[in-house]
């Protein structure tokens, strides 16, 4: 992992994102290196979702640029822009899986989109992910015959079909039992340290910042901007930023309590 | 196409070796070399290759001892893929009672490779279909029939005793539901419905022109489709629009909420559904239904009138065959059968609606079945009212 800690996977430059004339946040400068764990938080509102979706390049910023591996995804088009988009997988909030079909069918489908592979290569690729993200004896259920964490695990394994090298998780514990969340926890630990992904996650739980954070960034609605940025612990004790500081010491009473 | 090319090209930038290649020793040993970036794309080709070098060697005469070298000394990277092409390599030298071990593989990749055992359980069984005999087919398509009866009818019931209910609480019926809906399902409905109305009146009455040109009696054109409108037609075309635009929107609208347990909300919350949602909608509907029809009886008896002057038939004329012709009594059943067409395409579309499975699919498959079901439901009651014409002279 040394060897690839180095160079800088995502690299965010003067972004301002929002919509129309509202402007969320604005000036954001920061980057993400390969291999970290990258966590996006924040309190409820501040746009941490909308950041999320600016740098994968499903919203247009307002201002300023987005470099995945390099290459700039706010401006650009076409084939390029279609092969920054299979760089990276992305899990939605809620998983997104395809109601329509099965778990498998879920991950082969960008398969089928983008390779030249056999469908039984295919179905073993997909089972691999599944078996990585522990559903492998699910892989013909429907996605309205899981529970809702699973669905997760499940939109991750999808995330990952095309082999990317950053994951995008949007509030992958949200809505999760301590143990569930825990086990996602591990499973993002164990693709970031096995297969060297690049994961940020947009977050709130501390607990699970906690565990799985190398770097965060801390966004304030009032600031427009971040407030914080580091390892999640050594923010803890030692900011100075009062927001900074209730922000993790309200969780940390409740934790005490 | 594009897509082909930029993987092509994404491989050949990156290493110009393949992925993965084949070296065969001899008969009893062989050898498959990774190298450079092993992922989804850099795979494609060499994968399926390598498995046939693969297979055409375990078939060769010597069959015990065969044992096949994976080299991963020369990867770069090794993507969760590249452990699925390991995966499929070594399952086929599991399967020949041959021997496989990997040589060279980065200590970082090291647990992933205990992470798919037994890796017999990626590749299951094919799952063979069961067949239905054609008995079991008709006996469940009969089930499914009876049950969908016996849901037509229980609703039925409980729609006749809320229906009940809400005359009696009148101030507990949703009238900000009941306005909005009618607004939805009759106003805006209005543009539709006039420019059908009113192609159907031209139609009808160039067609029935054209017969009775040649018997002198073009005279009697005007009386016909005025009769034909207000008894047949208007009800007719007003039913089918509203069963595609609001039986379509109820179904839509109400699974939805089914989906997203909005309904269960209201269950838990002791608020019944059908008082909730369905009797605002069949209220709009039996208000909306024959003031369209009565407004498509007027477009489409306009239609024809002009329809007529090209046949030298002047307005009065038209007027005055069409009042011996027509009287209040047909305009009421006109209207009568629009008003049971309202209460049937709502009361269906709703039904539709609370009986949506799982899933965005579902939301689509309730709103098909509410159009058909209406459509259906309205020729049905259209023929019980000519049977009750036909015995009654009403």
């Amino acid at each position: 992992m040394s060897d690839s800690q180095s160079s800088i996977a995502i690299d965010v430059q003067n972004l301002t994102i929002g919509y129309g004339s509202h402007v969320l946040l604005q000036n954001l400068n920061f980057s993400v290196a390969n291999g970290e764990i990258f966590v996006i938080l924040g309190g409820s509102g501040c746009g941490k979702s909308s950041l999320l979706k600016n740098l994968f390049g499903l919203y247009q910023p307002l201002a300023g640029d987005v470099l995945i591996e390099g290459q700039n995804i706010t401006t650009a088009v076409g084939a390029e822009r279609q092969k920054i988009m299979t760089s990276f997988g992305v899990m939605y909030q809620e998983g997104a899986l395809f109601g329509s079909m099965n778990l498998l069918s879920n991950v082969t489908l960008f398969m089928e989109e983008y390779t030249q592979l056999t469908r039984p290569q295919m179905d073993l690729l997909a089972r691999c992910k599944l078996d990585l993200v522990g559903l492998l004896p699910y892989e013909s259920y429907m996605p309205s015959e899981i529970s809702g964490g699973m669905q997760k695990r499940a939109a991750i394994a999808r995330a990952m079909a095309l082999d990317p090298k950053i994951l995008f998780l949007d509030e992958p514990s949200a809505g999760l039992d301590p143990i569930t969340s825990a086990d996602l926890d591990r499973t993002i630990m164990d693709l970031s340290k096995n297969l060297g992904f690049t994961f940020v996650i947009v977050s709130h739980e501390l607990a699970s910042i906690y565990s799985i954070a190398d770097k965060v960034i801390m966004l304030d609605k009032g600031a427009k901007g971040i407030i914080a940025e580091g390892d999640p612990k050594v923010l803890r004790d030692t900011s100075a930023d009062p927001r900074v500081h209730q922000f993790f010491n309200r969780i940390m009473s409740k934790e005490a309590a | 196409m594009g897509v082909s090319n930029t993987t092509s090209t994404l491989t050949s930038c990156t290493d110009k070796r393949p992925a993965a290649s084949w070296l065969q020793v001899d008969s009893s040993s062989a050898k498959v070399v990774l190298s450079g970036h092993v992922d989804v794309y850099s795979l494609q080709g060499v994968w399926t290759q390598v498995r046939q070098e693969q297979d055409a060697w375990l078939a060769q005469s010597t069959s015990s001892g065969k044992a096949l070298v994976f080299d991963a000394s020369q990867v770069t990277s090794l993507d969760g893929s590249g452990f699925a092409f390991l995966i499929d390599v070594e399952q086929a030298q599991q399967k020949a009672g041959a021997q496989f071990s990997i040589v060279g593989l980065d200590a970082r990749y090291q647990p992933l490779l205990h992470e798919f055992e037994p890796i017999a359980s990626l590749f299951p069984a094919p799952v063979a279909r069961p067949q239905r005999s054609l008995v079991v087919s008709v006996g469940m398509a009969s089930e499914n029939l009876l049950q969908d009866a016996a849901g037509l009818v229980s609703f039925t019931g409980h729609l006749s005793s809320d229906l009940a209910w809400s005359i009696r609480n009148i101030r507990q019926v949703r009238w900000g539901d009941f306005v909005s809906t009618a607004v939805e399902a009759g106003i805006n409905a209005l543009p539709i419905v006039g420019l059908v109305a009113f192609l159907i009146g031209v139609i009808l009455s160039f067609q029935a022109a054209i017969g009775m040109k040649q018997f002198g009696a073009v005279s009697f054109v005007g009386p016909l489709a005025a009769l034909g409108i207000v008894r047949e037609m208007g009800p007719l075309i007003t039913a089918i629009l509203l069963a595609g635009r609001s039986s379509a929107a109820f179904a839509a609208e109400i699974g939805t909420m089914t989906v997203n347990s909005e309904v269960d909300a209201l269950i838990t919350g002791g608020l019944s559904p059908m008082r909730f949602l369905v009797v605002p909608r069949v209220l709009a509907g039996i208000l909306v239904a024959p003031i369209l029809t009565l407004y498509a009886d007027v477009v489409s008896i306009f239609a024809s009138m002009v329809t007529m002057l090209a046949y030298q038939i002047p307005f009065s004329n038209f007027w005055s065959g069409m009042k011996s012709a027509v009287d209040l009594e047909d305009i009421g059943s006109g209207l009568i059968k629009a008003t049971l067409f309202g209460v049937v395409i709502s009361a269906v579309g709703c039904l539709r609606g609370m009986q949506t499975g799982d899933g965005a699919a579902a939301v689509g498959i309730s709103a098909t079945r509410a159009v058909v079901s209406s459509i259906v439901m309205i020729v049905l009651v259209d023929g019980i009212f000519a049977y009750i014409s036909y015995k009654t002279g009403f």
